[in-house]
Formats: structure tokens, C-alpha cells, sequence
């Protein structure tokens, strides 16, 4: 009996149908399985009447046809033998199979054999056999699906969600298994880009992942890319990573002698305790965190002073609520003298925050302000702090004939909030103040991040009438190129530069040219961090506006600074 | 012309036929009407004289495929005994289930005429 085929050329979804092969020897049994399968109006049936048959469509066909159904006992050559030439094949191995049977045992070897679901003969009531095939077609594409974005596709390890469901139950399934949670990622990776190329990181990334997996595979575990040139390892206990690193370090040597990698990693030992597995990898993360640009160390495991420090963090992240409430926070300003004129004047004032915690007492700001800065919540700091500052202005400006502006800090997120402009303008309203009582700091590396954003955030704000100072000048990536376009009206040195000029002429030398880039662009310069004579000495000669430091004052409560404004109207 | 009325006189289960046909009559009395033509029989006759059991049982079990899916039970009830009986590759007289088999199926075709 010769099939017939009913449709040539491409199959797949034309006209928005799936291809289904119908292979049975009996005419009577394929017109009738496709008269069923036509019922439904969502595919196109092809049609052989034998394995070989069968076979030379799926070669031509095979990356369209969704589903192949099969009847087992035909001459020349059968549907098992079918079912395994499919099998064995890279390209059709992803094809569901259906085998058309009345034997039981067939039914249980066809499905051994791979075949994904069998519809018994006598035929069912069309309605069961379109959803047994429905289904399959469904699970399958599902499959395929998952499989193409289950892996990176440039190392082939485990993306990274996937990752996390995996070994979400493989802990689930190895309760009493020792596992280490591991993150390991390259120092300044940006660089092995921008230097060698691309190209050359993609195989750097290869190269690494390629050791991980065999490493893995050798160790009961899993691994995955995470982002970037971060790696993920979730494995069996491990007494020591040292071999983990010389191998990769082998292996990245064979790539090139001239690319001088450093991987580092953090190691999360025995997970067994902890239930949720980012939370987990977090401190893996962590702890590898604590050893970026150390070349020393290569390895890093959280410990019980990693985990203090976590639970401190979450601490601060619980109580900044009430903190904020309860006004536990406080103003403190480090006042900023011009030191150009016959005597040093006050000239303006930069407010910084502190956290007077009802259980740890003063915290310093450098205990929670990045931690904030991670999770947002430094927008609630920020405002607190301006709408203080805006009310201690109010009480000054009722008091005394002169006040001098006082600078606020502004972090990232607060830069890119849309509503920052009327929040600072609604703030003025409120308490009766201008713009230009205001100096806004605003961190360079911020503006190397969005740069037209920020250029255009900058020019709005500046024409309402704010003064605009950029924040630790010299420590972010500003080209100059940038500079000139840059709308600001202050340089605010970073605080770097003065504390290391006494080791060396070239840091006296940067200063210098520092001094010449706000030259250039006609905006005055501000020394932070200045503690002694000889760096205010240095600073006076080489023409710097502004001081702010130790030197003449810390960080000083309201009332104190009050003082100073005090003695300065009398 | 072969009609349904006419196949459920001849003893067939035509309901359930009809539904596996998508309720097609058309279809139904047009793949019912190839039945009697096929060689199958008298290929299955001949291999059983011949004591040829394994080409017995394909020819059987492809038969039995056919007459249970278009649920024409007075052919296909001798045809799965035989299939059964062949499974097991059994040495006995199949003529009772052959002679059976070849009288229904030339009522079929008496009908298919009409």
C-alpha cells in the first residue's frame, strides 16, 4: 500500500498549523487517523507507510514536523526500529513520538524506548486522541523551550534561575549532604574586554566554565554563569578550593601566557541548615566580595564575622524605619572655609548624617550609607536629611542676617527619580528658602553612569536656581571630553588626593593638574578631608577655594555650628 | 449503495465507527467499502494452509487493526480469535475461523454492490 503525501515544502506552521507524520502500513488506518487529526483544524498531516518511508520525510522534514505517530508492526522496517533511528539522531531526537498499538507490551517497550505517549488501537474517541496528542506537542515544545534557555549559550553551563531551581531540589532530595555554596568571578574582567577584545573574554569565560563543569561533574554538583564573569558552583563538601583555582589558572594559561587573570572566590560551606538557596549563594557572594582587588587572596569563606556583619545589616535594614520616625538620625555639619581671602571665612557648610541607634549608639556613616545605597533605601536618609537641613535654615534665617548655603548630598537613586526636581522646589516652598541656599553634591561616578540624564537633570535644576558641586572629583572615570559638557558649578577634590600627598611628588603633581581642569572650566575647587598645616599650606599656594577638613573643624552637631553662624553675624 | 442502515443490519457497531470518523458518513462508507478488496484475506488464507504462522499473524493482526477501527465486529470477531490463537504461533485447523471470516466478508461485499 503507497502513502501518499498530502503536502510538500516546508510544513511548520503554515498557515499557523503543526506537521504530524502518520506512519501505519494500513491506508484504511492512516486516512482514518488523519481524517481525525484534520477534525481539529490545527495541523498538517504528512503520511508514510512504512519506517523507510517514515525516515526519508523526518530527514527532510525534521525541523517542522511537531509530532510523529506510529504504528509498530509494518513490513520493511517497524516502529521500534523507527523509534531508534529518531532516538540516536541529534536532529530528531526532540520529535515526540506516539505509538499506535493494541499490545500491551509494546506499549511498555516503545515507552522505554523514548517514545512519549501511545494511543491504543481500536482507535479512541477523536476528542481523546487530540488531546493525548495536543498534550505531547505541548510538554515537547515546553521542553525545547526550557532547554534553550535553561543553558548560557556561551559557556553551556546552567543559567542562572535554572541553576537556582536545581539546586533548590537536589537539596530538597540530599538533606543530609554536606554542599558548598561557591561564587567565583575574575578581577577587573573589563579590562581582559577592553584590552584583548571581546573575543578574547568570550574565551576566557569558556575557558573557565569548561574546567568548572569538569570539576563538577567530578564533585556531585551543579554550575552555572551567573552575570557577567560571575560563576555559581553548588557542590559536594570540599575540604579545600586550592585545586579548583590551580586548574583553572592551568587551563588559562594553555589559552594565552599573556592574559593574567585573577579569579577569586567565595565559599559557603556546609548549606545543609539554610533552606533558601539566593540567600545561600548571597553569602558565598559575600564573602567573595570581601576579597575584590586583593591579589593576595584568591579564596575567601563566610565565617561567623561575615555573618555578623550580615545580621548587623539586617538590623540597620529593620530599624531604619523607626530610626527615621524617631529622628535617630542627626544633621551634623563640617563647615568649608575660603581660604583664599587675608583670613579663612566661613563660607558654606556640607550636612552629613549620623545614626543615633537606641541599641548600638552613634553609628558612623560608613557603617550603612553603601549598605543603603544597595538596597534603595538611602532615598529615605537623603530626604530626611534635606527636609532637616531645610528646617534648621528656616530657624537660622529667622535668627540671623547672614546664613551661608549649606550642601546636601544627593546618591544615585535619587538622581534618577523623576520627581526630584519638584520635591527639592516643594522643600523651598515649605520652608521659605531659595535654590541657591541649597548646594546640591553630586558624586562624580554618577555622572559617568547616565551621562545625558544627568546633563540634562543638572541643567534643569541649575536654572531653577540650585548650585550644583561634583562630589569626589578624581575618583570616578569622567573623561575630559565629558567635563566641558558637564554643567556644574563646583569641584569637590576626592578626599584621596590630600591624604596621600605626602607620599609622593606625583600625588602633589595630580592636585596641581586638578587645579588646572577647574581653571579651565571657571568653577571653584573644594579640598575635602584636609587635616594639617602643610596640606592647607600646599593647597593656599596652589590656588584651592575651599577647605573642608579636621584642619579647622569636624563634623559639628546643629547646635554647635549654630555657634559659628552666631559669631560670624556679630 | 452501501448504506449505514445497511452495515448496522450487517451486524456492525456503527455508532462507535461513526464517532472515531468524525462523524463523517461519508468517510465512513468510503473506508468500509475498501475493506472486502483487500488482499489481506486471502494472503491470511493462504499462509495458515501453509502453515506460515509469522506472516499469519501480521496479516491477522493488521486485519484485526482495520475491522475493530471501523468496528465491522462480524468480520473482525473471527479475525482477533485467530490473532490470538496465532500469537502463540498455535499448530491447529483455522479453517472454521477462515471459512467464518471469507463468508462475512463476501456479505461486505454483496452489500458494498448493492
Amino acid at each position: 500500500m503507497q502513502a501518499a503525501m498530502q503536502q510538500t515544502g516546508p510544513i511548520l506552521y503554515q498557515d499557523m498549523k503543526r506537521a504530524i507524520l502518520v506512519v501505519d502500513d494500513e491506508d484504511i488506518n492512516r486516512e482514518l487517523l488523519g481524517a481525525i487529526l484534520d477534525s481539529d483544524g490545527c495541523y498538517n498531516v504528512l503520511y508514510a507507510a512504512d519506517g523507510i518511508e517514515a525516515m526519508a520525510l523526518i530527514k527532510e522534514h525534521y525541523q517542522s514536523i511537531s509530532a510523529v505517530l506510529l504504528d509498530l508492526l509494518m513490513p520493511n522496517m517497524d516502529g521500534f526500529e523507527v523509534i531508534q533511528a529518531i532516538k540516536v539522531d541529534e536532529n530528531y531526537r526532540r520529535i515526540p513520538i506516539i505509538v499506535l498499538t493494541s499490545e500491551r507490551q509494546a506499549e511498555v517497550k516503545s515507552l522505554e524506548m523514548g517514545a512519549a505517549d501511545f494511543i491504543p488501537k481500536p482507535y479512541d474517541v477523536p476528542a481523546v486522541i487530540l488531546a493525548r496528542v495536543k498534550r505531547t506537542i505541548e510538554l515537547s515544545e515546553d521542553r525545547t523551550v526550557i532547554q534553550a534557555m535553561e543553558r548560557d549559550s556561551l559557556t553551556g553551563l546552567l543559567a542562572k534561575e535554572f541553576f537556582f531551581e536545581y539546586s533548590t531540589v537536589t537539596k530538597h532530595f540530599y538533606k543530609n549532604k554536606d554542599m558548598d555554596a561557591v561564587v567565583l568571578n575574575i578581577d577587573h574582567f573589563h579590562l581582559i574586554n577592553e584590552i584583548y577584545g571581546r573575543e578574547t573574554g568570550d574565551q576566557v569565560l569558556q575557558t573557565i566554565a569548561k574546567t568548572i563543569y569538569q570539576f563538577v561533574r567530578d564533585n556531585e554538583g551543579t554550575a552555572a554563569r551567573g552575570e557577567g564573569d560571575t560563576f555559581l558552583l553548588y557542590i559536594k563538601r570540599q575540604s579545600d578550593y586550592e585545586p579548583l583555582l590551580n586548574l583553572i589558572s592551568n587551563d588559562l594559561a594553555d589559552l594565552s601566557d599573556q592574559i593574567h587573570a585573577h579569579v577569586r572566590m567565595g565559599v559557603y560551606q556546609k548549606t545543609s541548615g539554610d533552606s533558601d538557596i539566593a540567600a545561600i549563594f548571597d553569602r558565598a557572594n559575600r564573602a567573595c566580595n570581601t576579597i575584590r582587588g586583593n591579589f593576595q587572596q584568591s579564596i575567601a569563606y563566610y565565617d561567623q564575622e561575615l555573618q555578623k556583619d550580615a545580621i548587623f545589616a539586617e538590623r540597620l535594614i529593620h530599624d531604619i524605619h523607626d530610626g527615621i520616625e524617631e529622628k535617630q538620625f542627626k544633621v551634623y555639619y563640617q563647615p568649608k572655609y575660603d581660604i583664599q581671602s587675608e583670613v579663612p571665612v566661613l563660607k558654606s557648610a556640607e550636612a552629613l548624617v549620623r545614626w543615633q541607634h537606641p541599641e548600638f549608639g552613634m553609628i558612623p556613616p560608613g557603617s550603612f550609607i553603601s549598605l543603603f545605597e544597595e538596597n534603595g533605601l538611602i532615598q529615605k536618609v537623603d530626604h530626611f536629611v534635606w527636609r532637616q537641613v531645610a528646617e534648621h535654615m528656616r530657624d537660622w534665617k529667622a535668627k540671623y542676617s547672614k546664613v551661608v548655603p549649606i550642601s546636601v548630598n544627593m546618591s544615585r537613586i535619587d538622581v534618577f527619580d523623576p520627581g526630584l526636581e519638584s520635591k527639592l522646589m516643594g522643600l523651598m516652598t515649605e520652608f521659605g528658602l531659595s535654590p541657591t541656599d541649597f548646594h546640591l553634591e553630586i558624586t562624580e561616578s554618577a555622572y559617568s553612569e547616565n551621562s545625558d540624564q544627568i546633563i540634562s537633570l543638572i541643567a534643569k535644576l541649575r536654572s531653577d536656581g540650585f548650585i550644583v558641586e561634583m562630589d569626589d572629583f578624581g575618583a570616578g572615570y569622567s573623561s575630559l571630553n565629558m567635563l566641558t559638557s558637564m554643567p556644574i558649578d563646583v569641584l569637590k577634590m576626592d578626599m584621596t588626593f590630600v591624604r596621600n600627598m605626602h607620599k609622593d611628588e606625583k600625588q602633589l603633581k595630580m592636585i596641581e593638574m586638578i587645579m588646572e581642569i577647574a581653571d579651565f572650566l571657571s568653577v571653584p575647587v573644594v579640598a575635602e578631608g584636609v587635616e594639617d598645616e602643610e596640606q592647607y599650606e600646599f593647597l593656599k599656594k596652589v590656588g584651592c577655594d575651599l577647605i573642608q577638613g579636621y584642619y579647622f573643624s569636624k563634623p559639628v552637631p546643629e547646635e554647635e555650628f549654630e555657634q559659628l553662624l552666631r559669631e560670624m553675624n556679630q | 449503495m452501501l448504506t449505514v442502515d445497511a452495515m448496522k443490519a450487517f451486524g456492525a457497531d456503527t455508532e462507535t465507527a461513526l464517532t472515531r470518523c468524525a462523524g463523517s458518513e461519508a468517510l465512513y462508507l468510503r473506508l468500509v467499502g475498501k475493506v472486502p478488496d483487500s488482499e489481506d484475506f486471502d494472503k491470511l488464507e493462504a499462509a495458515v494452509k501453509a502453515k506460515d504462522y509469522d506472516a499469519a499473524f501480521n496479516l491477522a493482526h493488521g486485519l484485526k487493526g482495520i475491522l475493530l477501527n471501523l468496528s465491522i465486529t462480524p468480520i473482525a470477531d473471527p479475525v482477533s480469535e485467530m490473532t490470538e490463537l496465532l500469537r502463540s504461533r498455535k499448530d491447529m485447523d483455522y479453517s472454521p475461523y477462515i471459512q467464518k471470516m471469507q463468508a462475512e466478508r463476501k456479505k461486505l461485499t454483496e452489500l458494498c454492490k448493492s
